[in-house]
């Protein structure tokens, strides 16, 4: 190829014509000149670069980063006590409006109460208690079972016709009270239907002792 | 001088770990990015601002910007045009605030070059003459080391379109040191 001045600017273009433009430098002046300036404005270029020290810079970037950091930590603190407050505050509706719901006075139908139910000792005692008051009107009611039957008393038919009713109702309590041994409701049901049962057995037993 | 080499012993498998440390609050993790990318950073604000102190304001904004945003970083270009362009953002923001704050709100024709001064002093003359993104490709790649492959990651410009605008910003300052040696 035969390289001219007027392909100079082509060649700096074109890296791979630069062999070519170099050889015709070394007999074109103005065409070294321009080659030299331009690889010259690359050589020197480096040395534009500006470079001075600035030993407080880091010191306020880091200061600057460590006061956010710590704002950002206290802002997760206060969101963690909004959160948590916001949580307790569901906590106390949910339980008031379940309290409402279900409590006696609401619309729907009383459950028993935390009151109406025992602890297993107290049931024990009860059990204990009622085992001892049944052998005791059970004695009572053998004394007082023969000669009742034997009298034609109108009172004593009549509280013969009561017994039979009272243990019907002490044999149905009872039934219930078996699968449901920790209702204290049911407990006093069956003790008032014994005491019934004894009382009848007081009030009648005179009776039935001077109709013989 | 590439990126790589320029930035020290960092690669870009210890930018991603200095940066996933920064993002869980390590601040000497963080450190190490500054080390590595201050003096190039104030340099190229410094050429953009021409002022030390204002370069200084843009550098500390622009590492506050990278803390913050260290959670959105996509490493598929590497964090250095990243972080180049939050500091070129920086540095505009910075401008323009300056551009309203002075006095006389009319730009300044740039000074005609000196004759018989060193060709340095030449070419920074030269520099205020010339088309700003052909002087921003000029700078990158010149002055500060940068391949063309980076600076087109830094201005977000295709790698062949670097390579034209280098080309035309030394040809301009060829014309004008020319003429100004003429």
């Amino acid at each position: 190829m035969t390289f001219d001045c007027k392909d100079l600017e082509r060649a700096l273009a074109v890296p791979e014509l630069l062999p070519d433009a170099r050889e015709h430098a070394k007999v074109c002046d103005a065409c070294r000149r321009e080659l030299w300036l331009w690889s010259e404005m690359s050589s020197v270029a480096p040395g534009l670069r500006e470079e001075w020290e600035t030993p407080d810079l880091w010191p306020k970037i880091h200061q600057t980063l460590a006061a956010q950091q710590k704002a950002a930590k206290r802002n997760n603190v206060r969101f963690d006590w909004r959160m948590l407050a916001g949580i307790a505050a569901a906590l106390v509706i949910a339980v008031s409006v379940f309290i409402f719901m279900y409590s006696p006075s609401g619309h729907t139908p009383a459950a028993p109460r935390d009151s109406d139910f025992l602890t297993e000792q107290t049931l024990k005692e009860v059990e204990q208690s009622e085992a001892a008051y049944r052998a005791s009107i059970d004695k009572l009611s053998r004394l007082a079972e023969a000669k009742l039957n034997a009298s034609e008393n109108p009172v004593a038919i009549a509280a013969r016709e009561k017994l039979l009713v009272l243990d019907s109702e002490i044999t149905n309590v009872r039934s219930t009270v078996a699968h449901n041994k920790f209702n204290a409701q049911l407990q006093t049901d069956l003790a008032m239907l014994y005491r019934d049962k004894q009382d009848t057995l007081k009030e009648i037993l005179p009776h039935a002792q001077s109709s013989q | 001088m590439p990126l790589a080499m320029a930035a020290g012993r960092l690669t870009a498998r210890s930018d991603a770990d200095l940066i996933q440390a920064s993002k869980r609050g390590d601040l000497s993790a963080f450190e190490e990015i500054y080390a590595a990318h201050a003096g190039r950073m104030k340099s190229i604000a410094f050429h953009l601002l021409t002022d030390r102190a204002d370069a200084e304001d843009a550098v500390q904004e622009a590492f506050l910007k990278i803390y913050k945003a260290a959670g959105a970083i996509q490493f598929d270009s590497g964090l250095a045009p990243w972080i180049y362009r939050i500091l070129l953002n920086c540095c505009y923001d910075t401008g323009r605030k300056r551009k309203r704050q002075a006095e006389s709100p009319l730009a300044a024709e740039p000074p005609a070059i000196p004759n018989n001064v060193p060709l340095q002093l030449a070419i920074r003359h030269a520099l205020d003459r010339i088309h700003p993104q052909y002087r921003m490709v000029f700078w990158l790649f010149e002055v500060e080391g940068f391949r063309h492959s980076e600076v087109a990651a830094i201005l977000e410009i295709p790698e062949g379109t670097s390579k034209k605008w280098l080309f035309e910003a030394k040809r301009e300052l060829k014309r004008l040191l020319t003429e100004s040696r003429a």
